[in-house]
Protein backbone atom coordinates (compact mmCIF):
# COMPACT_ATOMS: atom_id res chain seq x y z
CA UNK A 1 0.00 0.00 0.00
CA UNK A 2 1.85 3.38 -0.89
CA UNK A 3 1.57 6.49 1.66
CA UNK A 4 -0.96 9.20 1.81
CA UNK A 5 0.32 12.51 1.75
CA UNK A 6 -1.42 15.24 3.54
CA UNK A 7 -2.03 18.10 1.63
CA UNK A 8 -1.75 21.70 3.61
CA UNK A 9 -3.70 24.34 2.53
CA UNK A 10 -1.31 27.45 2.08
CA UNK A 11 -3.55 30.01 3.00
CA UNK A 12 -3.76 28.30 6.16
CA UNK A 13 -0.06 28.24 6.75
CA UNK A 14 1.29 31.19 5.06
CA UNK A 15 4.95 31.31 3.02
CA UNK A 16 7.67 33.17 4.23
CA UNK A 17 9.67 35.19 2.18
CA UNK A 18 12.38 32.19 1.71
CA UNK A 19 9.65 29.34 1.30
CA UNK A 20 8.33 32.16 -1.69
CA UNK A 21 11.46 32.74 -3.43
CA UNK A 22 12.20 28.77 -3.55
CA UNK A 23 9.10 28.23 -5.05
CA UNK A 24 9.32 30.46 -7.38
CA UNK A 25 13.13 30.29 -8.09
CA UNK A 26 13.10 34.13 -7.76
CA UNK A 27 15.47 36.46 -5.89
CA UNK A 28 14.46 38.20 -3.02
CA UNK A 29 15.45 40.93 -4.43
CA UNK A 30 12.88 40.36 -7.05
CA UNK A 31 10.09 40.25 -4.21
CA UNK A 32 11.40 43.67 -2.71
CA UNK A 33 11.15 45.14 -5.54
CA UNK A 34 7.95 44.52 -6.65
CA UNK A 35 6.65 45.25 -3.15
CA UNK A 36 7.89 48.09 -3.51
CA UNK A 37 6.11 48.94 -6.53
CA UNK A 38 2.85 47.66 -4.81
CA UNK A 39 2.07 44.73 -6.83
CA UNK A 40 2.97 42.33 -4.43
CA UNK A 41 0.63 42.87 -1.20
CA UNK A 42 2.48 43.03 2.10
CA UNK A 43 3.72 46.11 3.83
CA UNK A 44 6.44 47.33 2.44
CA UNK A 45 8.14 49.18 5.66
CA UNK A 46 7.86 45.82 7.68
CA UNK A 47 10.80 43.52 8.24
CA UNK A 48 10.98 41.17 5.11
CA UNK A 49 11.53 38.44 7.73
CA UNK A 50 7.69 39.05 9.02
CA UNK A 51 6.27 39.23 5.03
CA UNK A 52 3.95 36.53 4.57
CA UNK A 53 2.14 35.32 1.13
CA UNK A 54 -1.11 33.33 1.04
CA UNK A 55 -1.50 31.21 -2.19
CA UNK A 56 -2.92 33.91 -4.16
CA UNK A 57 0.38 35.79 -3.76
CA UNK A 58 2.59 32.78 -4.80
CA UNK A 59 0.36 32.62 -8.19
CA UNK A 60 0.29 36.31 -8.60
CA UNK A 61 4.11 35.76 -8.77
CA UNK A 62 4.11 33.05 -11.73
CA UNK A 63 2.42 35.32 -13.55
CA UNK A 64 4.42 38.20 -12.69
CA UNK A 65 7.76 37.21 -13.59
CA UNK A 66 6.30 34.97 -16.84
CA UNK A 67 5.10 38.49 -18.30
CA UNK A 68 7.98 40.15 -17.16
CA UNK A 69 10.24 37.80 -19.00
CA UNK A 70 8.06 37.77 -22.09
CA UNK A 71 7.53 40.84 -22.38
CA UNK A 72 10.01 42.83 -20.65
CA UNK A 73 7.71 44.34 -18.62
CA UNK A 74 7.89 46.29 -15.88
CA UNK A 75 6.41 44.91 -12.30
CA UNK A 76 3.95 48.06 -12.55
CA UNK A 77 2.72 46.88 -16.34
CA UNK A 78 2.70 43.28 -15.20
CA UNK A 79 0.80 44.02 -11.60
CA UNK A 80 -1.60 46.05 -14.17
CA UNK A 81 -1.58 43.38 -16.63
CA UNK A 82 -2.45 40.61 -13.98
CA UNK A 83 -5.11 42.87 -12.25
CA UNK A 84 -6.92 42.99 -15.63
CA UNK A 85 -6.54 39.33 -16.14
CA UNK A 86 -8.24 38.49 -12.71
CA UNK A 87 -11.09 41.02 -13.32
CA UNK A 88 -11.38 39.41 -16.87
CA UNK A 89 -11.61 35.75 -15.28
CA UNK A 90 -13.83 37.43 -12.52
CA UNK A 91 -16.76 39.19 -15.56
CA UNK A 92 -16.35 35.73 -16.87
CA UNK A 93 -17.23 33.90 -14.03
CA UNK A 94 -20.30 36.00 -13.69
CA UNK A 95 -21.13 35.60 -16.97
CA UNK A 96 -21.38 32.13 -17.14
CA UNK A 97 -23.53 32.10 -13.61
CA UNK A 98 -26.04 34.40 -15.57
CA UNK A 99 -25.86 31.80 -18.14
CA UNK A 100 -24.59 33.69 -20.48
CA UNK A 101 -21.77 32.96 -23.02
CA UNK A 102 -18.44 34.34 -22.54
CA UNK A 103 -16.85 34.58 -25.91
CA UNK B 1 9.70 11.15 -29.15
CA UNK B 2 9.72 13.50 -32.03
CA UNK B 3 11.81 16.08 -33.60
CA UNK B 4 10.55 19.86 -33.07
CA UNK B 5 11.24 23.04 -35.58
CA UNK B 6 11.41 25.74 -33.16
CA UNK B 7 12.03 28.06 -36.22
CA UNK B 8 8.36 26.76 -37.55
CA UNK B 9 6.98 27.11 -33.81
CA UNK B 10 7.59 30.98 -34.03
CA UNK B 11 7.10 31.44 -37.49
CA UNK B 12 10.78 33.17 -37.91
CA UNK B 13 13.61 32.13 -40.62
CA UNK B 14 16.24 29.88 -40.15
CA UNK B 15 18.45 33.26 -40.09
CA UNK B 16 16.23 35.49 -38.20
CA UNK B 17 17.99 38.09 -35.62
CA UNK B 18 17.84 37.33 -31.93
CA UNK B 19 15.51 40.82 -32.25
CA UNK B 20 13.36 39.27 -34.78
CA UNK B 21 12.88 36.24 -32.81
CA UNK B 22 11.80 38.22 -29.18
CA UNK B 23 9.28 40.31 -31.60
CA UNK B 24 7.77 37.00 -33.44
CA UNK B 25 7.62 35.61 -29.78
CA UNK B 26 5.99 38.74 -28.34
CA UNK B 27 3.48 38.96 -31.00
CA UNK B 28 2.73 35.27 -30.99
CA UNK B 29 2.56 34.91 -27.01
CA UNK B 30 -0.24 37.32 -27.05
CA UNK B 31 -1.99 35.82 -29.51
CA UNK B 32 -1.93 32.59 -27.06
CA UNK B 33 -1.65 34.07 -23.98
CA UNK B 34 -4.29 31.49 -21.63
CA UNK B 35 -5.74 34.66 -20.22
CA UNK B 36 -6.99 36.45 -23.25
CA UNK B 37 -6.88 33.72 -26.32
CA UNK B 38 -10.15 32.10 -27.61
CA UNK B 39 -7.56 29.38 -29.32
CA UNK B 40 -8.70 26.21 -27.82
CA UNK B 41 -5.20 24.91 -27.72
CA UNK B 42 -3.44 28.04 -26.08
CA UNK B 43 -2.39 26.35 -23.36
CA UNK B 44 -0.30 24.26 -25.32
CA UNK B 45 0.91 26.49 -27.89
CA UNK B 46 2.38 28.78 -25.15
CA UNK B 47 4.57 25.84 -23.95
CA UNK B 48 5.55 25.28 -27.35
CA UNK B 49 6.37 29.34 -27.52
CA UNK B 50 8.30 29.86 -24.57
CA UNK B 51 9.88 26.34 -25.19
CA UNK B 52 11.13 27.21 -28.78
CA UNK B 53 12.04 30.92 -27.45
CA UNK B 54 13.90 29.70 -24.24
CA UNK B 55 15.90 27.97 -27.18
CA UNK B 56 16.13 30.49 -29.45
CA UNK B 57 16.86 33.24 -27.81
CA UNK B 58 19.41 31.62 -25.52
CA UNK B 59 23.16 31.86 -28.27
CA UNK B 60 24.43 28.95 -26.72
CA UNK B 61 21.07 26.82 -27.09
CA UNK B 62 20.49 27.91 -30.45
CA UNK B 63 23.83 27.13 -31.80
CA UNK B 64 23.85 23.50 -30.27
CA UNK B 65 20.18 23.14 -31.86
CA UNK B 66 21.11 24.70 -35.06
CA UNK B 67 23.67 21.67 -35.18
CA UNK B 68 21.70 19.17 -34.43
CA UNK B 69 18.46 20.47 -36.61
CA UNK B 70 20.79 20.05 -39.94
CA UNK B 71 18.60 16.98 -41.54
CA UNK B 72 15.72 16.58 -39.56
CA UNK B 73 12.14 18.23 -39.71
CA UNK B 74 9.49 18.51 -37.57
CA UNK B 75 7.46 15.39 -36.17
CA UNK B 76 10.14 13.20 -37.28
CA UNK B 77 11.22 10.01 -35.16
CA UNK B 78 13.75 11.72 -33.34
CA UNK B 79 16.49 10.38 -30.75
CA UNK B 80 19.62 13.14 -30.28
CA UNK B 81 22.91 11.06 -31.16
CA UNK B 82 25.19 9.95 -28.33
CA UNK B 83 27.47 13.55 -26.90
CA UNK B 84 25.70 15.12 -29.33
CA UNK B 85 26.29 18.67 -27.02
CA UNK B 86 29.94 17.79 -26.12
CA UNK B 87 31.69 21.36 -25.91
CA UNK B 88 28.49 23.53 -25.03
CA UNK B 89 27.57 24.89 -22.03
CA UNK B 90 23.90 25.51 -21.07
CA UNK B 91 23.04 28.02 -18.66
CA UNK B 92 19.89 27.51 -16.95
CA UNK B 93 17.68 31.23 -16.14
CA UNK B 94 15.65 30.10 -13.41
CA UNK B 95 12.24 31.47 -12.90
CA UNK B 96 8.67 29.50 -12.11
CA UNK B 97 7.95 26.79 -14.33
CA UNK B 98 11.10 27.16 -16.44
CA UNK B 99 11.57 23.78 -17.38
CA UNK B 100 8.68 21.34 -15.67
CA UNK B 101 6.64 22.60 -18.05
CA UNK B 102 8.78 21.95 -21.44
CA UNK B 103 8.15 18.99 -23.56
CA UNK B 104 10.72 15.24 -23.59
CA UNK B 105 12.43 16.85 -26.80
CA UNK B 106 13.46 19.96 -24.53
CA UNK B 107 14.12 18.15 -21.69
CA UNK B 108 16.33 15.77 -23.68
CA UNK B 109 18.41 17.95 -25.04
CA UNK B 110 18.98 21.12 -22.80
CA UNK B 111 18.16 19.60 -19.21
CA UNK B 112 21.40 18.50 -16.99
CA UNK B 113 22.20 17.69 -13.63
CA UNK B 114 22.94 20.73 -11.66
CA UNK B 115 21.43 22.84 -13.98
CA UNK B 116 18.44 23.54 -11.96
CA UNK B 117 17.55 26.70 -9.07
CA UNK B 118 20.02 28.94 -10.91
CA UNK B 119 18.15 32.07 -9.75
CA UNK B 120 19.46 34.63 -8.19
CA UNK B 121 20.66 35.25 -4.45
CA UNK B 122 19.33 31.54 -3.66
CA UNK B 123 20.17 30.40 -0.09
CA UNK B 124 23.57 28.48 0.08
CA UNK B 125 23.90 25.01 1.77
CA UNK B 126 23.03 21.95 0.19
CA UNK B 127 20.95 22.13 -2.78
CA UNK B 128 17.14 21.57 -1.89
CA UNK B 129 15.03 19.99 -5.00
CA UNK B 130 12.75 22.45 -7.08
CA UNK B 131 9.28 22.61 -5.91
CA UNK B 132 6.53 21.53 -8.11
CA UNK B 133 3.62 23.26 -9.38
CA UNK B 134 0.48 21.78 -11.24
CA UNK B 135 -3.21 22.01 -11.01
CA UNK B 136 -5.86 19.44 -9.66
CA UNK B 137 -9.90 19.09 -10.48
CA UNK B 138 -12.52 18.25 -8.10
CA UNK B 139 -15.54 17.37 -7.65
CA UNK B 140 -17.66 19.60 -5.38
CA UNK B 141 -18.46 16.33 -3.42
CA UNK B 142 -14.86 16.02 -2.55
CA UNK B 143 -14.20 19.90 -1.01
CA UNK B 144 -17.46 18.46 1.43
CA UNK B 145 -15.57 15.43 2.42
CA UNK B 146 -12.69 15.85 2.24
CA UNK B 147 -10.38 13.11 -0.33
CA UNK B 148 -7.84 11.13 -1.06
CA UNK B 149 -7.05 11.12 -4.48
CA UNK B 150 -4.45 9.27 -6.66
CA UNK B 151 -2.50 11.96 -8.81
CA UNK B 152 -0.41 11.16 -11.85
CA UNK B 153 2.30 13.80 -12.95
CA UNK B 154 5.13 14.20 -15.35
CA UNK B 155 7.80 14.70 -13.31
CA UNK B 156 11.82 15.70 -14.17
CA UNK B 157 13.47 12.99 -12.55
CA UNK B 158 17.60 12.73 -13.25
CA UNK B 159 18.64 9.52 -15.20
CA UNK B 160 21.50 7.80 -15.24
CA UNK B 161 23.50 9.58 -17.59
CA UNK B 162 22.40 12.75 -15.83
CA UNK B 163 20.19 14.13 -18.03
CA UNK B 164 16.67 15.74 -16.70
CA UNK B 165 13.63 13.16 -18.18
CA UNK B 166 10.07 13.44 -17.85
CA UNK B 167 8.65 10.64 -15.92
CA UNK B 168 5.44 9.55 -14.65
CA UNK B 169 5.24 10.08 -10.56
CA UNK B 170 2.23 8.77 -8.92
CA UNK B 171 0.77 9.57 -5.31
CA UNK B 172 -1.63 9.44 -3.18
CA UNK B 173 -2.87 12.32 -1.54
CA UNK B 174 -5.33 13.39 0.98
CA UNK B 175 -7.40 16.68 0.59
CA UNK B 176 -8.62 18.71 3.39
CA UNK B 177 -11.98 19.15 3.25
CA UNK B 178 -13.28 23.32 2.95
CA UNK B 179 -10.76 23.29 0.42
CA UNK B 180 -11.80 26.74 -2.24
CA UNK B 181 -11.55 27.70 -5.81
CA UNK B 182 -8.17 28.78 -6.76
CA UNK B 183 -6.87 27.95 -3.27
CA UNK B 184 -2.64 26.59 -3.31
CA UNK B 185 -2.27 23.28 -1.43
CA UNK B 186 0.98 22.05 -0.81
CA UNK B 187 2.63 18.31 -0.43
CA UNK B 188 5.58 18.84 1.64
CA UNK B 189 8.76 16.58 -0.22
CA UNK B 190 6.69 15.93 -3.13
CA UNK B 191 8.46 18.38 -5.69
CA UNK B 192 11.93 17.54 -7.17
CA UNK B 193 14.53 15.80 -5.62
CA UNK B 194 17.24 17.38 -3.89
CA UNK B 195 20.59 17.98 -6.25
CA UNK B 196 22.76 15.99 -3.72
CA UNK B 197 22.29 13.57 -0.93
CA UNK B 198 22.31 15.37 2.07
CA UNK B 199 19.76 18.14 0.37
CA UNK B 200 15.60 17.81 1.04
CA UNK B 201 13.24 17.57 -1.90
CA UNK B 202 11.19 20.26 -2.88
CA UNK B 203 7.60 20.82 -2.28
CA UNK B 204 4.28 20.54 -4.44
CA UNK B 205 1.81 22.91 -4.96
CA UNK B 206 -0.98 21.94 -6.55
CA UNK B 207 -3.95 24.85 -7.50
CA UNK B 208 -7.38 23.81 -7.16
CA UNK B 209 -10.36 23.79 -9.68
CA UNK B 210 -13.64 22.36 -9.18
CA UNK B 211 -15.17 20.55 -11.71
CA UNK B 212 -18.17 22.53 -13.31
CA UNK B 213 -21.83 20.94 -12.16
CA UNK B 214 -25.17 21.63 -14.14
CA UNK B 215 -26.68 22.28 -10.54
CA UNK B 216 -24.41 23.42 -8.23
CA UNK B 217 -22.75 27.11 -8.56
CA UNK B 218 -20.31 28.20 -5.88
CA UNK B 219 -19.27 31.55 -4.76
CA UNK B 220 -16.72 31.69 -2.24
CA UNK B 221 -17.96 30.06 0.64
CA UNK B 222 -21.97 29.92 -0.77
CA UNK B 223 -23.13 27.24 -2.41
CA UNK B 224 -26.37 27.90 -5.32
CA UNK B 225 -28.09 24.77 -5.92
CA UNK B 226 -31.88 24.47 -8.14
CA UNK B 227 -34.26 22.78 -6.61
CA UNK B 228 -37.00 21.34 -8.87
CA UNK B 229 -40.57 21.66 -7.31
CA UNK B 230 -44.31 21.23 -8.56
CA UNK B 231 -47.02 24.01 -8.37
CA UNK B 232 -48.76 22.90 -5.77
CA UNK B 233 -46.07 22.29 -3.80
CA UNK B 234 -44.45 25.80 -4.41
CA UNK B 235 -48.52 27.47 -3.81
CA UNK B 236 -49.83 25.14 -0.79
CA UNK B 237 -46.54 24.61 0.63
CA UNK B 238 -44.49 20.92 0.96
CA UNK B 239 -41.75 19.24 3.01
CA UNK B 240 -39.58 17.92 0.11
CA UNK B 241 -36.38 15.87 0.19
CA UNK B 242 -33.91 18.12 -1.12
CA UNK B 243 -30.45 15.86 -2.86
CA UNK B 244 -27.14 18.14 -1.33
CA UNK B 245 -23.42 18.14 -2.18
CA UNK B 246 -22.99 16.00 1.55
CA UNK B 247 -26.25 14.19 1.46
CA UNK B 248 -30.14 14.37 1.67
CA UNK B 249 -31.98 17.09 3.54
CA UNK B 250 -35.95 17.71 4.15
CA UNK B 251 -36.41 21.11 3.65
CA UNK B 252 -40.04 23.19 3.75
CA UNK B 253 -41.36 24.85 1.01
CA UNK B 254 -42.95 28.07 1.98
CA UNK B 255 -46.44 28.52 0.87
CA UNK B 256 -47.01 30.87 -1.95
CA UNK B 257 -43.30 30.69 -2.97
CA UNK B 258 -43.17 31.92 -6.77
CA UNK B 259 -39.97 30.25 -9.05
CA UNK B 260 -36.41 31.87 -8.07
CA UNK B 261 -37.00 32.00 -4.84
CA UNK B 262 -33.91 31.31 -2.39
CA UNK B 263 -34.48 29.06 1.04
CA UNK B 264 -31.23 29.21 2.58
CA UNK B 265 -29.60 26.21 4.36
CA UNK B 266 -27.64 28.21 7.06
CA UNK B 267 -23.77 26.95 7.58
CA UNK B 268 -24.32 24.14 4.90
CA UNK B 269 -22.43 25.67 1.94
CA UNK B 270 -18.37 24.81 1.59
CA UNK B 271 -17.21 23.71 5.11
CA UNK B 272 -14.56 26.09 6.72
CA UNK B 273 -14.49 27.74 10.18
CA UNK B 274 -17.47 30.07 9.35
CA UNK B 275 -19.10 27.18 6.84
CA UNK B 276 -20.24 29.37 4.03
CA UNK B 277 -24.73 29.28 3.21
CA UNK B 278 -26.23 26.93 0.22
CA UNK B 279 -28.94 28.52 -1.37
CA UNK B 280 -31.76 26.45 -3.09
CA UNK B 281 -33.35 28.29 -6.10
CA UNK B 282 -36.89 26.99 -6.63
CA UNK B 283 -37.53 25.88 -9.87
CA UNK B 284 -41.27 25.32 -10.90
CA UNK B 285 -41.65 22.36 -12.98
CA UNK B 286 -44.89 21.88 -14.82
CA UNK B 287 -46.45 18.42 -15.33
CA UNK B 288 -46.86 17.98 -19.25
CA UNK B 289 -50.77 18.09 -20.03
CA UNK B 290 -50.14 14.54 -21.63
CA UNK B 291 -53.43 12.71 -21.21
CA UNK B 292 -57.01 13.88 -20.84
CA UNK B 293 -57.33 14.12 -17.13
CA UNK B 294 -54.48 16.63 -16.79
CA UNK B 295 -55.99 18.52 -19.89
CA UNK B 296 -58.90 18.95 -17.68
CA UNK B 297 -57.17 19.87 -14.52
CA UNK B 298 -55.39 22.99 -16.71
CA UNK B 299 -58.90 23.78 -18.36
CA UNK B 300 -60.52 23.68 -15.12
CA UNK B 301 -57.40 26.32 -13.52
CA UNK B 302 -57.61 28.61 -16.82
CA UNK B 303 -61.20 29.23 -16.83
CA UNK B 304 -61.92 29.48 -12.33
CA UNK B 305 -58.72 31.27 -11.64
CA UNK B 306 -58.29 34.20 -14.00
CA UNK B 307 -54.85 34.35 -14.03
CA UNK B 308 -52.58 36.82 -16.04
CA UNK B 309 -49.23 35.92 -15.65
CA UNK B 310 -48.42 39.36 -17.71
CA UNK B 311 -50.39 41.81 -15.98
CA UNK B 312 -47.42 43.54 -14.86
CA UNK B 313 -46.20 44.25 -18.27
CA UNK B 314 -49.68 45.91 -18.68
CA UNK B 315 -49.42 48.31 -15.77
Amino acid sequence: MTQEHIAMVVDEIRLTLDELTTSCTISREWVAEHVQAGVLEVDPLADAALWRFSGRDLLRVRRLWELELTFDANPELAGLVVDLCDELARLRTRLRRAGLNTD
Amino acid sequence: MEFKDYYQILGVEREATAEEIKKAFRKLARKYHPDVSKEPDAEHRMQELNEANAVLSDPEKRIAYDQLKAGHHAGQEFQPPPNWDAGFEFSGHGGPGSQAEFSDFFSELFSRTGQQGAAHGRTSGRQRGEDHHAKVLLELVDVYRGTSRKLTLQMPAVDPQGRVKLVEHVLDVRIPKGVREGQLIRLAGQGGAAADDGGTPGDLYLEVHFQAHARYRIEGLDVYASLPVAPWEAMLGASVNAPLPDGTVEVRIPEGSQAGRKLRLRGRGIPAAQAGDLYLVLEIVLPAASSDRARELYQTMARELAFNPRQALES
